[in-house]
């Protein structure tokens, strides 16, 4: 299970830092020959494209978020600082939490400047249907589209919350710190998140 | 009931729906449908975490957009790598053009693209900025018009002065005079 991975770590216990990062081999490989950033990127972008899917709507913009991300976090890897700590646990990966503060902002930012509704729900809820599912596919698409929409009114940072916790599976401390907040504050962005998505979708059973 | 228990109670309301979360996402990776089972959390919250970790699957990128964003960062791996080799810079440049819309990107200062993981306001936040400003100019606007009709009042109550009345009166005439004139 991740822990917490971005959080203030007092200055006397700097020396005590240990290096747990599941991804520290790769980090490092990267850092010696950026050629070798390949690994991680293909390790991470579905992951990536995924949550820009879902925050952006259409395959284009997640395209575009993702090309972004990558770019950046390839230029600005010898800035990645590892905070792991033993007690972050084996699975902990600051440079997955890194690498997703990158893609929130970059998307961000691409919302910001189209300003504009997003025009999810449709593209995300052809996404999602199973394409061999003939008979079931018109009612697939549109549960799923009415589950995306309501996610898709939520505030920000609930949709995000959200978006972490159920598409790309994150850990409460991996989406702290993602969005720079402690895990009790997650987990109400999340509790209050999907009360409203249950309010909106009338609280019915599918 | 006390106070505490009932101020605390959202608090471990959502520490339930996180177990639950956990549970059912846990149990989505192992490809069965067990979850925990917990009585006490509300039957609607339960539906809806159920029925949004099944629809929201992850979406994978096409195989020729991987490849070609490949390409791109292993061309940009090298362009890093000959100013390495030359002794250059130890620091990696940003091999970013503004094609990708880094640097010129609206909404991305100096600082984001030193350090593009420090987080950003987000677009909520972005509004809620926004907004003192259209305040600010709404009471702007407004205390304008107040001062303007405060004068005019002030005007129209006060009366006029002998010598400033005179005034008027000679301008008024020698207006006249030269129209006649």
């Amino acid at each position: 299970m991740a822990r917490p991975v971005f959080r203030k770590v007092k200055a006397e216990e700097e020396h005590r830092l240990v290096h747990l990062d599941r991804d520290r081999s790769l980090v490092e490989a990267a850092l010696r020959d950026p050629a070798a950033f390949d690994a991680l990127y293909r390790k991470y972008l579905a992951q990536v494209y995924s949550y820009a899917y879902y925050e952006l709507g259409n395959h284009h913009d997640a395209e575009d978020a993702a090309e972004r991300t990558f770019l950046l976090a390839l230029g600005a890897l010898g800035r990645f600082d590892e905070r792991a700590r033993p007690a972050d646990g084996e699975g902990a990966s600051t440079f997955k939490v890194w690498l997703f503060r990158i893609a929130r902002n970059v998307v961000a930012n691409i919302r910001r400047g189209r300003r504009r509704s997003p025009s999810a729900p449709l593209e995300v809820a052809a996404g999602v249907a199973d394409p061999l599912d003939i008979e079931g596919d018109v009612s697939a698409r549109h549960e799923a589209g009415a589950a995306w929409a309501a996610v898709g009114r939520l505030p920000a940072e609930r949709r995000r919350a959200l978006v972490l916790r159920f598409v790309e599976e994150m850990s409460t401390a991996e989406i702290a710190g993602v969005l720079g907040r402690s895990e009790g504050a997650v987990r109400v962005l999340i509790h209050r998140g999907l009360r409203a998505v249950a309010r909106d979708l009338g609280g019915r059973r599918w | 009931m006390t106070l505490d228990a009932r101020n605390d109670e959202p608090e471990i309301e959502a520490l339930r729906v996180d177990r639950y979360l956990e549970s059912i996402l846990l149990a989505r990776d192992r490809g069965s449908l067990a979850a925990l089972h917990d009585p006490r959390l509300d039957v609607g919250l339960r539906s809806t975490a159920e029925r949004l970790s099944a629809q929201l699957v992850r979406v994978h990128p096409s195989f020729r957009f991987e490849e070609r964003l490949a390409l791109r960062l292993a061309e940009a791996a090298e362009a890093m790598r000959l100013p390495a080799a030359v002794g250059a810079s130890s620091s990696l440049p940003t091999p970013i053009s503004p094609a990708f819309g880094s640097r010129n990107a609206p909404g991305f200062g100096q600082s984001q693209v030193d350090d593009p993981a420090m987080l950003t306001d987000d677009e909520d936040e972005a509004a809620f900025h926004a907004r003192p400003l259209l305040i600010g100019g709404a009471l702007t606007s407004a205390a304008i018009s107040l001062a303007g009709a405060v004068l005019v009042a002030w005007r129209l109550s006060r009366p006029a002065q002998p010598m400033a009345r005179a005034i008027r009166a000679a301008h008024g005439r020698a207006r006249h005079e030269s129209g006649l004139a």
